[in-house]
């Protein structure tokens, strides 16, 4: 994964800090922050058909049902030099 | 049907030019600001109608006694649900001046109301609330800056404990004053400092930029009710969780309300309104029907108090306790994910379980309340279910003692039966309304503690506008009660009916009572039958004919309001049909193998 591919934000459980790389045309999500290049975080993936739950920007909680989530586009959020120093972590 | 109402309200809001409006996102605290401003009396109105009707209560600002308006909660100027569209409205029809909270743990996202808003041509006074819950996670915010980034005055506040309210009246009345302490208001468009309107994707770029310039971070502090929100949110504990808080609600509804009604109501009504009546219309009204309407054993002035007042109120009240407290803590909406799966499976999101709740405690105010959903079809097939399956709380309290008396498995059976109906009729309905259902997208809110004083006087404002709204078609329904019994058409329906009731449903002749009270109001469908000795399978079929009957003439009056007399009628006439069918049904078979 080189993080500039685009998945859907439905498919990008567990992926880590995602970046919103398209947003469909609906008025509540622009409300709500989502914007291309805002910062999210799938938190949980409700089963069986159910919401995802996000965190955005990293100051508030959204759920959105699963097709919206799947006309959202996402890209994973890349920091120069991040992945070698998690790496040195690990 | 809301246009209309809407222009007039209009109207009345143009009027008070001298207003000022507390605005902000939905769950910044602007209730507990309002509470604490305005003190105890409030007049709740509904603007269009919406589940957020709007409170206005009086207080003293730049010298002069005004108007607050509690505004409903909104993300931008540019409206996605009623709710926003009224709080626009208001901004557009002018005030004095307007508070706007802002969430200091969400800036970046608050400020974009805060920046749009400098445009609406009146002053504004900025509340930097929920300063504590930003403090937890680690967010620090120079509020000076931020008032000079701004232009206006921003005071700091963490309106819970009541800290900072003083200052914010303070440069309320220094704004009103017309002081300038900032850089200056929002003026004539030309004049504008700030410039002309922009679109929203530079607002937001300002905001993130304000947002950083401001904001200072360090680690988080969680605490216990972050972290319970947070765990609430998790299928597990989050599904048990909240199946025990539904647990809880029942509990704390039927059994306080049972209390409330046998050592409170009841002898009230009974030992001191009802004879106090009595006395006074026989003494000036000649003995006839004309007194028997109003006194007799259907009287008015008898069942109207016997029902409202002793059998529906309490219930209706504890139901409204145990749920503001649900809303107000923030929980619902946590609710509303869990579900959100099964709810999709059904044709609705889990937005709309709300509704059904709501509809556990009574169907009016459900019903009501899915116009904050933004499409008919939801509205339409989320009210379709209520009112097939849903019992009210005052019919689930008349269900209980009934099967109470008989055997153990019959209500868990009775809400084996009602979630098969209920999904039946959502299903069903779906699939004969036309038109689309909006998926869920929705904001969590911070888990917290209702503040008492803004939660006091939004059960009071609820109560209100359920007597409101409730009251003049149980009036009807009393007159109409009355005249059926006093003009002898009572017992000529239930001879008419008895093939019916007694071939069909197997139940004694006298159970025609609940079927004809029940049009009427929802319990009475199944208090008839609390009397009668009956065999368990008269008990479980009476039980489950009153459950799936007609949800009473109030709710049928909404219906009409709502969705016009066509859908109320298919909704009604099926409700009759399917539970007679299934009533039928259940004695028949029940006879085959019992």
């Amino acid at each position: 994964m080189t993080g500039h591919e685009t998945l859907s934000l439905y498919e990008a459980v567990g992926k880590g800090a995602l970046r919103v790389a398209s947003v469909p045309d609906i008025k509540l999500l622009e409300n709500l922050g989502f914007r291309v290049g805002t910062r999210i975080a799938v938190q949980t993936r409700y089963r069986l058909g159910g919401p995802v739950l996000l965190r955005v920007e990293d100051s508030y909680t959204v759920a959105v049902g699963k097709d919206v989530a799947r006309q959202i586009g996402v890209t994973e959020e890349t920091v120069a030099g991040e992945p070698a120093l998690r790496e040195a972590f690990a | 049907m809301s246009g209309r109402l809407g222009a007039r309200r209009d109207e009345q809001v143009l009027d008070r030019r001298d207003a000022v409006l507390l605005m902000g996102n939905p769950n910044v605290g602007k209730s507990v600001i309002f509470t604490e401003l305005t003190g105890v009396h409030a007049i709740s109105s509904n603007y269009t109608g919406t589940t957020v009707s709007y409170l206005e209560g009086r207080f003293t600002a730049g010298g002069k006694e005004r108007v607050l308006i509690d505004v409903p909660g909104t993300y931008s100027m540019t409206p996605t649900s009623e709710a926003e569209t009224v709080a626009v409205r208001f901004v557009e029809s002018g005030a004095k001046a307007v508070i706007c909270v802002i969430d200091a743990s969400n800036l970046e996202r608050n400020l974009c109301l805060a920046l749009e808003l400098r445009h609406c041509n009146i002053p504004i006074v900025y509340a930097l609330n929920l300063l504590d819950v930003a403090g937890r996670r680690g967010t620090s915010i120079n509020d000076r800056l931020l008032a000079a980034e701004l232009g206006a005055p921003v005071v700091p506040t963490v309106a819970v404990k009541k800290q900072g309210l003083d200052e914010l009246m303070r440069k309320l009345d220094a704004v009103l004053a017309g002081e300038n302490p900032g850089r200056g208001f929002c003026g004539s468009c030309d004049a504008c400092p700030y410039g002309q309107p922009r679109e929203r994707g530079a607002i937001w770029a300002e905001a993130k930029a304000i947002a950083r310039r401001v904001s200072g971070k360090s680690a988080a502090r969680p605490g216990f009710a972050d972290k319970l929100g947070e765990n609430m949110m998790k299928p597990f504990p989050g599904i048990p969780i909240a199946l025990l808080a539904m647990a809880l609600l029942t509990g704390v509804v039927v059994g306080g309300g049972e209390a409330l009604r046998s050592l409170l109501l009841e002898p009230l009504v009974d030992g001191v309104i009802v004879p106090f009546f009595r006395f006074i219309f026989t003494r000036f009204v000649p003995e006839g029907m004309f007194l028997n309407l109003l006194v007799g054993e259907y009287g008015i002035f008898v069942i109207s108090f016997e029902w409202i007042v002793a059998l529906i109120l309490p219930y209706v009240f504890l139901f409204y306790v145990s749920f503001s407290f649900l809303e107000d803590s923030g929980y619902l909406p946590r609710i509303s994910v869990l579900f959100d799966s099964v709810m999709r499976k059904l044709g609705v999101q889990g937005g709309s379980l709300i509704y059904a709740l709501m509809g556990l405690g009574c169907a009016v105010p459900a019903i009501i309340g899915t116009r904050a959903s933004s499409s008919r079809k939801e509205r339409l097939v989320i009210s379709a279910a209520v009112c097939f399956a849903v019992p009210c709380i005052s019919q689930t309290g008349a269900l209980i003692s009934l099967m109470s008396g008989y055997a153990w498995w019959m209500m868990p059976a009775m809400l084996l039966l009602a979630v098969f109906v209920f999904a039946a009729a959502a299903l069903a309905a779906g699939k004969l309304v036309k038109g689309t259902v909006a998926p869920l997208i929705l904001e969590v809110p911070n888990l917290l503690m209702p503040e008492p004083k803004a939660y006091a006087k939004k059960l009071a404002a609820r109560m209100k506008n359920f007597l409101l709204e409730a009251e003049a078609p149980m009036l009807l329904a009393v007159a109409a009660a009355s005249l059926l019994k006093e003009t002898g058409a009572l017992a000529a329906i239930a001879t008419a009916a008895q093939p019916l009731v007694s071939r069909w449903l197997g139940l004694p002749p006298e159970a025609v009572t609940g079927l004809i009270l029940g049009i009427i109001r929802r319990e009475m469908s199944v208090a008839p039958l609390v009397a009668l000795e009956l065999t368990h399978l008269q008990a479980f079929v009476g039980g489950a004919v009153a459950l799936l009957y007609l949800p009473c003439l109030s709710v049928f009056g909404v219906l009409v309001k709502e969705f016009k007399l066509k859908a109320a009628a298919a909704i009604s006439v099926s409700t009759i049909a399917l539970a007679l069918l299934a009533g039928g049904l259940i004695n028949q078979l029940g006879r085959l193998f019992g």
